[in-house]
């Protein structure tokens, strides 16, 4: 029961402020903002910035960046009396091994390659970045009917991982009774593998700026939120000059716009739309029941129009030179698609390429293999793997789910047959059980069964948690509450599926 | 305003036809129909939250499975509780709990409180896959040393109910969901002890909790042979109790003043109230909801220094048992001696807040109209 007067939205910025979840913190933030000291307790323990806060190196333990020796990389760094945390993913996986350093920043190492500027994308990563907002003075001088019609035209489907047309939403927001509307920006990049909103935000923060205009304007909101991922701070510096060169053009164009960055604290969980709105609203993490969706009741129970970094970043494109173009860039759906390729390739990095293309010509443009190629996972942890011989599968949202497998976000990962697929699943299955939120039972409990399975196999070579797995993978799917409880068994389900023979 | 007129609608549960007002829950509409759909983390008090993933069912038109306890029914709305589809999941769901749940050596989930809803849905439900116990890694707050409360992480399923009663209802907010993932379990603010919080002891916890990992210390182990409803007499709002009561043994050592045995003797059985509870929410007047009062504080029913008789101090300084007549008798002289000596106004009459309204309005009568003076107080007006 919230007191009236409390300021709940600001109790994780000052639990940060003041160091985190340490004793007498708790008690200070409810001083300071009147919500429940407990509550904030609670808070703090959710975030892993929070909740394990210190000045300490950590390392990444996604599936790049163990298969390119993270293990080794922390023991070395153990050996010379660096306190190390192995930590979730952190998209750099074109710097694997990755690492953060005591104050969060990332520890140099060689940046990944992006693609050759052509005229056939929609986001040119490589172009020089555009602070004229030609597009948003378009989209006023055509109106918000014009512009959803360009996007329905366009094809444009949400780059996040769902795939959902992006028309749909727009025009659901616009159309709702209530005039307090808000946008919000998800710029939460966790996926594991996936680094492509990361580069949008560093080369061309304008094209996600100015996408985020078009959809105030047309959503009729008067602040953007942008949530963005805690661990991003070159992210975060460059959103912040771009904020300042955008803001006399918003003001010009559209009456000016309230933009507000919010940071993440270490949840993977927070990509997930509800559980990001719950901590922009300074709760839990905790994804919420869906329906009603965000569109209808979404930040603070108003309308709330959100969109991926890489959505947003489609539309300046598509409103300059119109939907027919865009759709036309895309092979078997449409438009132009970052791809994230990182694993046993020559050159890891974000690739520009039309939507529908196959794992080799991904590859190709990587600079080709590097070994024996086995497996790949198409679109981050969500997706599973897949053997070699589906490499001719278009990589698109279609094709891609027929196969049980997804889009997603398009973080491919190659791994080639130096890698056993039990050992992959596992560092698959042990992200999903530090990340589920323990909101509900089926991820909660699941997600720990699953990853205890592949253990016992691999530890003991002992199959009885294995004979569960498709059982227990079910359940979860029925059961969980979102989306990343109804996918978490999919690595090891899908290890045992194409490659049973590391099972044996 | 057309929220005053309350409109209908009907929907199909099981391929029944119930009619129910607009905005109803799946769940409400079902029971309306005694169609039995199994909750861990529903409570009619506090606000539905759908994540104990116990109360799934078929909706037409929807591709998920849903939480009727959330969904609300609507015109022409065809559900299903009784599908394998949901069979199975429920099945699967209790395997999962099982698996993370203190089990007894028949490999029964554990309750020590009031509820043992884990059990009793495994019970009915059945499991699906037999799975290994999943030891998550829980923090617990072993050296909570209030005198009441105890939680056991191992027998929580992490429904939260707790934490949303104490948020809720009683407007405390002492208790959390703390952690995240499968470490994920109840905490207060800094782990302190329950006494060291805004915590009022009401044990409103232990009531609501599905499976008994909320429960009164003083009650562990001790059984119920028989519930007696009574009225709690603490204050005047009236609160229904149900005090359970059971023949427990008595030892020398446990009880009586002072004298340190070292060993309790067992010496023969009493009857002893164990436990009290409320009566169900929306059945009296309490709504399921006790005070510290209430719910703990009921040793001096059975306490062997209870007055149970008049006692008037003799000439020896010692304390002799009496009739009533007696003991008025001496009060009255008593008092009628300082009207005398001093007037009425050197007296003053305080009454109970464990008094009945009659009766207090009958003690300022006695202090008014008998002796004479304003000087009369009850110790609730303060």
């Amino acid at each position: 029961m919230e007191k009236k007067g409390a300021q709940r939205s600001r109790i994780i910025e000052l639990l940060e402020e003041h160091g985190g979840m340490r004793p007498g913190v708790a008690r200070e933030v409810s001083r300071e903002t009147g919500v429940p000291e407990a509550d904030i307790f609670g808070v703090a323990s959710f975030y892993t910035l929070l909740a394990r806060p210190g000045s300490r190196t950590r390392v990444c333990q996604g599936l790049t960046c163990m298969m390119a020796g993270a293990d080794r990389r922390m023991q070395e760094l153990r050996d010379s009396g660096v306190e190390v945390e192995p930590v979730s993913c952190l998209g750099q996986c074109d710097r694997a091994p990755a690492a953060l350093d005591d104050k969060l920043e990332l520890v140099a190492g060689p940046r990944g390659a992006i693609s050759p500027v052509r005229e056939d994308q929609a986001m040119q990563l490589g172009a020089e970045d555009d602070a004229s907002y030609a597009a948003l003075a378009r989209a006023v001088e055509a109106g918000p009917e014009w512009v959803i019609n360009e996007l329905k035209v366009a094809g444009l489907q949400g780059r996040g991982g769902a795939g959902f047309p992006a028309h749909f939403k727009w025009s659901a927001v616009r159309g709702q009774r209530e005039p307090v509307r808000y946008v919000v920006v998800n710029a939460d990049e966790a996926e594991p593998a996936t680094f492509k909103d990361r580069e949008v935000m560093l080369r061309r923060p304008h094209l996600m700026l100015e996408g985020m205009a078009i959809a105030a304007y047309v959503a009729g909101a008067k602040t953007a939120f942008i949530y963005v991922r805690g661990e991003f701070k070159d992210c975060r510096r460059a959103l912040d000059r771009a904020i300042e060169q955008a803001t006399p053009h918003l003001d010009r164009l559209i009456g000016g716009l309230e933009i507000r960055v919010v940071e993440g604290h270490g949840a993977y969980i927070c990509g997930e739309e509800t559980a990001l709105l719950e901590a922009i609203e300074g709760r839990r993490g905790m994804p919420r029941l869906k329906p009603p969706y965000p569109t209808e009741s979404g930040l603070w129970g108003k309308p709330t129009l959100m969109n991926n970094v890489e959505t947003l970043a489609c539309v300046p494109s598509i409103v300059g030179r119109g939907g027919p173009w865009f759709h036309a860039l895309g092979r078997t759906e449409p438009g132009s698609k970052l791809y994230c390729i990182s694993g046993h390739i020559a050159r890891p990095g974000v690739y520009e390429l039309p939507l529908g293309i196959t794992l080799d010509e991904l590859v190709q443009e990587a600079g080709g293999y590097v070994g024996t190629p086995r497996a790949f996972s198409p679109g981050g942890a969500s997706s599973g793997f897949l053997p070699m011989s589906e490499r001719g599968v278009a990589l698109d949202f279609g094709a891609l789910a027929k196969l049980g497998s997804m889009m997603g976000s398009a973080g491919v990962v190659v791994l080639n047959d130096t890698i056993d697929m039990a050992q992959a699943a596992r560092w698959q299955q042990i992200f999903f059980e530090d990340e589920s939120c323990g909101q509900c039972a089926p991820c909660r409990i699941g997600a720990r069964v699953q990853r205890q399975a592949v253990d016992r196999w691999i530890d003991g070579k002992n199959r009885t948690g294995l004979a569960q797995v498709e059982e227990v993978a079910w359940e979860m799917n029925e059961g969980s509450i979102c989306g990343l409880g109804m996918v978490a068994s999919l690595p090891l389900q899908s290890a045992m599926k194409y490659f049973s023979e590391d099972f044996q | 305003m057309n929220q005053l007129i309350e409109t209908t609608l009907l929907l199909e549960i099981d391929g029944e036809q119930v009619e129910v007002p607009q905005g109803e829950t799946v769940l409400k509409a079902a029971r309306a129909l005694d169609i039995e759909i199994p909750v861990l983390c529903h409570d009619d008090r506090v606000e539905p939250a759908g994540c104990c993933r116990m109360c799934l069912v078929e909706i037409e038109g929807q591709r998920r499975l849903q939480p009727a306890c959330t969904f609300k029914a609507s015109a022409g709305m065809k559900v299903r509780t009784d599908t394998e589809r949901v069979a199975r999941h429920r099945r699967g769901l209790l395997s999962l709990y099982k698996a993370d749940h203190r089990l007894d050596e028949s490999g029964t989930p554990v309750s020590r409180g009031v509820h043992d809803m884990l059990a009793d849905h495994i019970a009915t439900y059945g499991t699906g896959p037999e799975l290994e116990p999943v030891n998550a890694p829980r923090v617990s707050r072993e050296h909570d040393t209030n005198p009441y409360i105890q939680f056991d992480p191992d027998a929580c399923v992490v429904c939260g109910l707790c934490v949303r009663y104490c948020d809720e209802v009683e407007a405390v907010s002492a208790i959390t969901l703390l952690g995240r993932g499968a470490s994920t379990t109840i905490g207060t603010a800094d782990q302190r002890n329950l006494l060291d919080t805004s915590c009022e002891l009401c044990g409103g916890c232990i009531a609501v909790c599905p499976t008994g990992a909320m429960t009164e210390k003083p009650s562990l182990e001790q059984p119920t042979e028989q519930i007696i409803r009574s009225t709690c007499n603490f204050c005047g709002v009236g609160c229904q109790l149900d005090l359970h009561v059971a023949e427990v043994p008595v030892t020398i050592g446990a009880t009586g003043g002072g004298s340190s045995t070292g060993a309790n003797l067992p010496v023969g059985t009493k009857k002893k109230i164990t436990r009290v509870t409320s009566p169900e929410p929306g059945t009296t007047v309490n709504d399921g909801n006790l005070c510290i009062k209430g719910r703990f504080s009921y040793e001096f029913i059975h306490h062997d220094e209870r007055l149970k008789e008049p006692l008037i101090r003799g000439a020896d300084g010692q304390l002799h048992p009496a009739s009533w007549e007696q003991a008025i008798t001496r009060v009255a002289e008593g008092l009628h001696g300082v009207k005398q000596r001093h007037g009425a106004d050197a007296l003053g009459f305080v009454s109970s807040s464990r008094c009945t309204g009659e009766e207090n309005y009958l003690m300022q009568k006695l202090s008014r109209a008998a002796f004479g003076t304003n000087n009369c107080h009850q110790c609730a007006a303060t």
